[in-house]
């Protein structure tokens, strides 16, 4: 199965836009964990929207978590867009991501990254 | 004899004395021409023995222990040794001897500078004729010889080759034997001794090549043998088990195979003690690098271990490790012999390994097809089952699917396609894909079997594929259904016997010998009615007649009326076929209505995770259960699953984990057992932040361990929180 079905690249602007889609699990967080890696290694600034997500467990929210530390490492900008309700906002709210990671709006978050 | 006196001369005695000693003398020589020849003749006799003993003796072990016999009869010698050489190592060891304290168990190098080797080299008799002699040239047969009180030492080298000439002549072992004084040997003593040399060389030859004949016998059976018990079992791991477990103690006493494959790689060992881990990973690492075989390396730790490389099309796959057994010929004489194995054995293991690759291809395929969304509606509820033949058998062609032709009309269908293996499970995704796309609300079941007929005259091997259809208008609950070859679909309707669909039959698709016109039938389901679809690895099976098996069907399918849906399509597989099943088996349940409970168990594989959640969501959703307790049930649920997987099944991936989840009007509760052990794993972190994901979502959690773990949680419905 390729995993296309959960991951997605864009751009808007100069950021790298990562759109996740359906059920991230333990059975496939690791390999999108390597794709997005490989995808975005050399971004300027990372969103990743994850409004299409339908399902996210510990697994996925470990992907998030070394994504995020990583970028923070870099330098590099991140943000993640959750909607304003939602099985992503719930968890990563729920495993205490902090605030400023966090964005309601696609758009707003990436003019946010653009500056 | 008197003396006589006076001076004259005695001519009696002046003529007896010599005729006296002249008889003396004669005597005397007779007697020792006597000795001699008795001497002669026991010797003689003895040899007579010794040559008939060598001529009956099949292995070297016995030419040693006739030979060894033969100093002390022929020439009255105080003890004797035999050793014998071994081409292999370089040595000899000592291997009889009349006086067992003196047989040193100690192997002599032959390039070592004791008597011993010395003789084994030159290839002559040597005989020392004293200490001091002895001391000359070997000081530690002095010490032996001053120690035991031996005087004289004859080493006779044991040759075969002609003997008129000693210089092509092969040593294959010595014969030391000797007297406690000075002994000088005859001549005629020396010749006997150099014959008797010759003679248990000529019979070393013999049960040397005997042996040879015999061990080359038992290879080449062993051979044959093991490929033949490797080609009955298709998949890598039994196989590369299968492999050591023969060679261990037969040929070695440790063996390994370690192949290259999948992210970890797979090793089968058998036998001990294993050898340096360090040392022979560098071995493996430098036969993984070039393909040549490194059988012995003379120095260092584990110089015996041999690493060979299992090849196959030019690419090295792995490993044969081996330690051969203690006292056997070393894995560099026996060069060929592995050679050969680890060339059959590199073939048998791609071969399962290819077999493996296309099995999991074709899982793969299958699992992907069978876990595609399954419409969920409050209106009706779907229970669907696979379980895959017991045995080590190619995935089969069974397929079950539902889906919505339009917001009222429900499709469901069973169905099998011929074969197994990856061909059918493609076929069984194009023809699952065919039904989708053909499948139309104007249709029918009659004229989609139509075109599902003129579907498999372009793609043949969906060709006699069988199907069971049916169609639900949900705001009537009207059935139309039809059967392709298809085993009759059963019905069991609330307070009535269930009853097999048999009406609109029809031949398997694209069948010539079949009836081709295609029927269809109409039915009413009334509302808590259930419609059951299945393939024939239901109720088929060997030992029963099919008549059996349907009415046992009907019977379990009735004592289940009243049973939650949920499990019922599992509970009937296990009842009717139970775990040890020669086929695939396949069912959909199509229930009216939905039940307050749900029972799901799945296998300790990740993958199924999902699956588990796509039909709790359904459950969730058909209670109207809130979305924010949905998915906390969700996330709860799968968390605590991958614990038991991660944790409880750690070494066990056959352990399977069982959900019970119930709903009230107030609340959802979650049960999720498994009967594996606890074990702390790597992942301690992560599974820890799942742990708390659990206790976050849900409002009550708690944990059982036992007999495996049991996590009880509940979730109060949010019109209530």
């Amino acid at each position: 199965m390729s995993i296309a079905r959960w991951v997605s690249f864009a751009k808007v602007g100069t950021t790298d836009l990562v759109r996740l889609a359906g059920e991230i699990d333990l059975v496939n967080a690791p390999e999108i964990g390597r794709e997005i890696v490989r995808r975005t290694g050399a971004a300027e600034a990372v969103l990743v929207d994850l409004t299409a997500v339908s399902f996210l467990d510990s697994a996925g929210v470990r992907l998030l978590d070394v994504l995020v530390g990583d970028l923070d490492d870099q330098g590099t900008p991140i943000r993640l867009v959750v909607g304003e309700t939602g099985v992503a906002r719930m968890t990563l709210q729920l495993c205490a991501f902090r605030d400023d990671l966090l964005a309601t709006d696609l758009d707003r978050a990436a003019d946010e990254l653009g500056r | 004899m008197a003396e006589s006196g006076g001076g004259g001369p005695d001519v009696t005695q002046d003529l007896r004395v010599p005729w006296d000693d002249e008889r003396r003398g004669y005597e005397r020589e007779l007697l020792a021409a006597r000795r001699v020849a008795e001497a002669s003749e026991r010797r003689v006799g003895a040899l007579q023995q010794i040559n008939a003993d060598l001529a009956a003796a099949p292995t070297a072990a016995e030419v040693a222990r006739a030979v060894v016999a033969a100093p002390g009869q022929a020439f009255g010698a105080a003890s004797a040794t035999v050793w014998l050489c071994d081409p292999d190592r370089d040595q000899l060891a000592a291997v009889a001897g009349t006086d067992p304290a003196g047989l040193a168990r100690d192997d002599i190098p032959r390039t070592s500078c004791r008597a011993i080797a010395a003789v084994a080299r030159r290839g002559d008799l040597h005989v020392i004729g004293s200490v001091e002699e002895a001391e000359e040239h070997f000081p530690e047969l002095a010490t032996k010889m001053r120690r035991t009180g031996r005087g004289t030492v004859v080493l006779l080298p044991l040759t075969a080759g002609p003997a008129d000439e000693p210089a092509a002549a092969e040593v294959l072992g010595v014969l030391g034997f000797d007297f406690a004084g000075p002994h000088e040997l005859t001549a005629s003593e020396l010749r006997v001794v150099r014959l008797l040399g010759h003679q248990a060389g000529q019979a070393l030859d013999r049960a040397r090549l005997y042996d040879d004949a015999r061990r080359r016998e038992g290879r080449a059976t062993f051979l044959a043998e093991t490929t033949r018990a490797l080609e009955v079992l298709p998949r890598l791991m039994p196989r590369a088990r299968k492999l050591v477990e023969r060679m261990v103690p037969e040929i070695a006493e440790w063996a390994a195979v370690r192949l290259q494959v999948g992210p970890a790689g797979l090793l089968a060992d058998a036998g001990g003690p294993a050898p340096d881990p360090a040392r022979l990973d560098e071995r493996i690492a430098a036969v993984v690098g070039d393909g040549a075989a490194r059988l012995t390396d003379g120095e260092g730790l584990d110089p015996d271990c041999a690493v060979l490389p299992l090849a196959a099309s030019g690419r090295v796959l792995g490993t044969l490790a081996l330690r051969m057994a203690p006292g056997r010929r070393t894995a560099a004489a026996e060069a060929a012999f592995l050679g050969d194995l680890a060339d059959r054995a590199g073939l048998a293991l791609e071969n399962a390994r290819l077999y493996e690759q296309e099995r999991a291809i074709a899982r793969t395929l299958q699992r992907s097809l069978l876990a595609g969304d399954l419409p969920s509606d409050p209106r009706f509820a779907i229970e669907t089952h696979y379980q895959a033949a017991a045995q080590d058998l190619e995935v089969g062609g069974d397929w079950f699917d539902a889906f919505l032709i339009t917001p009222d009309k429900l499709a469901v269908v069973v169905g099998d396609v011929v074969g197994r293996g990856i061909d059918a499970a493609t076929t069984m995704g194009q023809l699952r894909s065919a039904i989708r796309a053909l499948a139309a609300a104007e249709a029918g079941p009659a004229r989609l079997l139509e075109r599902l007929d003129r579907f498999v005259d372009r793609v043949e091997s969906a060709r006699m594929a069988t199907v069971a259809y049916a169609e639900v208008d949900l705001p009537t609950n009207e059935v139309v259904y039809a059967c392709a070859g298809h085993l009759p679909p059963l019905l069991i309707e609330p307070g009535g016997s269930p009853r097999y669909l048999l009406d609109a039959r029809s031949g398997a698709l694209g069948s010539r010998a079949g009836r081709t016109e295609r029927l269809e039938q109409r039915t009413h389901l009334t509302p808590g009615g259930r419609l059951l679809l299945y393939t024939d690895g239901l109720v088929e099976r060997r030992n029963r007649g099919i008549d059996a098996g349907f009415e046992m069907l009907a019977r379990g399918y009735a004592g289940r009326r009243d049973s939650p849906l949920p499990g019922l399509a599992a509970g009937l597989a296990n009842a009717l076929v139970g775990r040890d099943h020669a086929d695939d088996v396949c069912l959909l349940c199509l229930s009216l209505g939905t039940d307050d409970r749900l029972e799901r168990s799945i296998g300790a594989d990740p993958v199924q995770i999902a699956l588990l959640r796509k039909d709790l969501r359904g459950w969730l959703v058909a209670h109207a259960v809130d979305e924010e307790s949905t998915q906390a049930v969700l996330l709860a649920s799968s968390e605590a699953v991958a614990n038991a997987i991660e944790h409880g099944y750690r070494d066990n991936p056959l352990g399977t984990v069982d959900l019970v989840a119930t709903v009230t009007p107030e609340a959802v509760q979650v049960r999720i057992s498994d009967r594996g052990r606890w074990r702390a794993s790597s992942t301690e972190v992560a599974r820890g932040r799942g742990l708390q994901l659990i206790r976050q979502v849900m409002d009550q959690v708690s944990f059982d361990r036992g007999d495996g773990t049991t996590v009880n949680m509940r979730r109060i419905r949010r019109e209530l929180r």
